[in-house]
Formats: C-alpha cells, sequence, structure tokens
C-alpha cells in the first residue's frame, strides 16, 4: 500500500512531467519561427533606417563591446556597418535598447558617415499601451530626432521635447540617442575609414 | 444537457460576470483596457486558456488529490499560458508588441484560478467548459467595452490593425487620466454601478 506522501506527490510529479513535455514540444515548433520573426523585424527595421543601403554587416566583436562600453545604461545590441551596392560604406545602423517606464525600450538608428541621423525607428517596447507607446505615434515627436545636425551630442538632445504624460518613455529615445552619440563619436568616427 | 450548458455559459455572462459582479481579475483589465485591438486579443486568449484549463481539470478532478490540487491547477494553468505565448510571439507578433508581459500574466489572473477551483474541480467537464467560455466571454466584453471607451476618448481615436477606425473631430482635447490606471479604476465603478442599478431594476420589475 502506498503510503500517504507518495499519494500526493505522483500527481503532482505526473502533472509536472506532462506538463513539461508539452511545452518542450510546443517550444521546440515555435522557437525557430519566433527568431526568424526576430529577424525579420530587425532586418525591416535596418533597411526603413538605412534606404539606401544595400548590405548590413555586423562589426566585429570587439568594436561591440567597445561600443557598449560607450552607451552608459543603453545597451548596445548590434551595430551595423551599412553598405550600397558598389560596395562603399554609406553609414552605421546601430540597436539599443534604453530603459523606458517599464521595461528596455528598443530601437534602431540609422547614422551615415557624418554621424546625422538618417531615420530611427522602435523595434520593441513593452511602454505603456496608448500613453508610453505614443512615443512611437505622436506627431513630430521622433521627427526632431531626424533633423539633427551630423555629431550631434548631448546638449542638442536635451533640447528636444517631451511628451507630457509619457516622459519615462520620452526619456528612454533620449538616452538611447546620446548613446548612439557616444558609440559613433567615440568608437565608429574615431576608427576612422577602417570600421 | 443542452439547457444547463447554455444557463451555465450564461451566468458567466450576466449573473456571474468576473468583472462586474465577482470582481476578480481586476489588475489585468486595468492595465489592458487601454486600447481595444489588444483587449480584443487579450479576451481570445484568456478565453483559450479558461476554456483549456476548466476542461483539463475538471477531466481530472477524480485524481487531483485535494491537498495538492492548487499547485497542479497552477502548473496546468502557466502550461497553457506559455503555449498561447509562444504562439502568439511566434505568428502574432504585432499582436504581442501590444500585449507585452500580460499574456505571460494570464497565470496569476484570478479569473482562471478562481473557475478552476470554484467551478472546475466540482463539475462535469462538459459543463466546466460552458463556464470557462461563458466567463472567458463575459470578461472579454467588459474589457473590450472599458477599452473602447479609454480609447475614443482618452485618446481621441480608435486604431485597429494599423488604420484609425473613428476619430473624434478636430480640437478635442484628450484627457489624459482616462488612459492611466486612476482614470481607469473610477471608469471602472462607474461600469459597476451602471450595471447594479440595471440589474437590481430588472430584478425589481420581476419582482413586481
Amino acid at each position: 500500500m502506498k503510503s500517504s506522501a507518495l499519494r500526493l506527490i505522483i500527481p503532482v510529479v505526473v502533472t509536472c512531467i506532462v506538463a513539461a513535455a508539452g511545452l518542450a514540444a510546443t517550444y521546440t515548433i515555435t522557437q525557430p519561427l519566433i527568431i526568424a520573426q526576430e529577424k525579420a523585424a530587425e532586418e525591416e527595421a535596418l533597411k526603413s533606417v538605412l534606404p539606401d543601403a544595400d548590405a548590413f554587416e555586423a562589426v566585429d566583436a570587439a568594436t561591440l563591446a567597445e561600443a557598449a562600453g560607450v552607451a552608459g545604461d543603453s545597451k548596445v545590441a548590434a551595430v551595423y556597418h551599412a553598405r550600397d551596392e558598389s560596395g562603399e560604406s554609406i553609414g552605421w545602423g546601430i540597436k539599443v535598447g534604453s530603459r523606458g517606464y517599464s521595461g528596455y525600450v528598443e530601437m534602431v538608428w540609422g547614422l551615415d558617415r557624418d554621424g546625422k541621423v538618417t531615420d530611427l525607428t522602435i523595434l520593441k517596447m513593452t511602454e505603456t499601451p496608448g500613453l508610453g507607446t505614443r512615443i512611437k505615434t505622436e506627431p513630430g515627436f521622433l521627427e526632431q530626432y531626424r533633423v539633427l545636425p551630423g555629431g550631434f551630442a548631448e546638449k542638442d538632445l536635451k533640447e528636444l521635447d517631451m511628451i507630457s504624460g509619457a516622459t519615462k518613455s520620452s526619456r528612454a529615445v533620449r538616452d538611447s540617442g546620446m548613446a548612439v552619440s557616444a558609440v559613433y563619436e567615440k568608437v565608429l568616427k574615431a576608427a576612422g575609414e577602417v570600421r | 444537457m443542452m439547457k444547463e450548458w447554455l444557463r451555465v455559459f450564461k451566468a458567466g455572462l450576466s449573473i456571474d460576470n468576473p468583472l462586474t459582479v465577482l470582481m476578480i481579475g481586476l489588475c489585468a483589465t486595468l492595465a489592458v483596457s487601454s486600447q481595444v485591438e489588444g483587449s480584443l486579443f487579450m479576451g481570445f486568449a484568456v478565453i483559450f486558456v479558461l476554456g483549456m484549463s476548466n476542461a483539463l481539470i475538471a477531466a481530472l478532478r477524480k485524481v487531483i488529490p485535494s491537498q495538492v490540487r492548487i499547485p497542479i491547477f497552477i502548473v496546468i494553468i502557466a502550461s497553457f499560458v506559455t503555449v498561447v505565448d509562444l504562439f502568439m510571439k511566434a505568428f502574432f507578433p504585432p499582436i504581442y508588441a501590444v500585449l507585452g508581459i500580460w499574456i505571460p500574466l494570464i497565470v496569476v489572473n484570478c479569473i482562471i484560478l478562481g473557475r478552476a477551483e470554484a467551478f472546475a474541480y466540482h463539475n462535469t467537464v462538459w459543463l466546466s467548459i460552458a463556464d470557462g467560455l461563458g466567463m472567458g466571454a463575459g470578461f472579454s466584453l467588459v474589457l473590450v467595452g472599458l477599452a473602447f471607451i479609454r480609447e475614443f476618448f482618452g485618446a481621441g481615436k480608435i486604431e485597429f490593425m494599423g488604420a484609425t477606425v473613428l476619430r473624434m473631430p478636430e480640437g478635442y482635447a484628450a484627457p489624459t487620466i482616462l488612459m492611466m490606471f486612476p482614470g481607469a479604476f473610477i471608469l471602472f465603478g462607474f461600469v459597476v454601478a451602471i450595471v447594479r442599478a440595471l440589474s437590481n431594476r430588472s430584478t425589481a420589475r420581476k419582482a413586481a
């Protein structure tokens, strides 16, 4: 006869094993799709910020580590070197995440050779729907970043407008701008034509 | 049998509505109800999880020892939620981007554990499915209703699948409070008051 403890333990263990098997199966099916979706979203974002580019190549690990080192609290996830059809270097695509109101706002910034913003887009965010998400939908908000001068710095960014009621979310965009500016000034530009 | 099924299903929509009557699952409701689109998909996700978990728990109710029922319920619920989470991420990334953290948080939505405990553990699979679908639909109905009011008056427009479906006239100054939690809470209070007033009136009429 089974002891009473076993009578309780066995159903819990069996439930967990069955659940784990079911989840493993679901994960195996969906994971490649999820990765493909994320990659496609990232590529699309890169193309949208650097429409003239034909190919994007990730910079080497040392450069990326260096870029991550100068970004402060923001996280530089990837830096791509953009080339046009003739193989000429035309700028960089930088994927950067900055802390917003809830979690990180992941953005992709495009820079030309002079460090001027070609365009920027929000890749992923978990800001409050309808409130923090206005950083994406508010007319004129992201546009002001698009007209920043080449080699813009912290003081240029601090002059830009925030969205009232979504200050922390707006600040995430500004912070990622500071990270991008630092990456350009201290890493990409310093390296000259090589990188 | 069909009659009983419909009675249980309708209870979730009306007299036992999880939001306006039982008042459970409010946290996610206040958070998600700022957009109609997100609310709609949240509703579908909750209906699916509630229906599946109710059905499975009812099927296993005779073999689940009552001392360890809660951990087993949670494992079952969490598994279905993770399935929804992964599928949404894989097949509907734009919607996942809207709902974000709220999908995994369905696990701790008290409606689901509450119905497992209060209904599915004591009833047949057939009726538990009715309860799950009815409760889920009742939740979704109120959620989408709240979202409509909040988005239309708080943001001045309704957006669905990237298109603006309804828009306030030019010059409308949207009160931001509606988009924030306190506004949602106050609005929810009014909705509950209206539902109560209507149901009181209908019981009074029946009694008369």
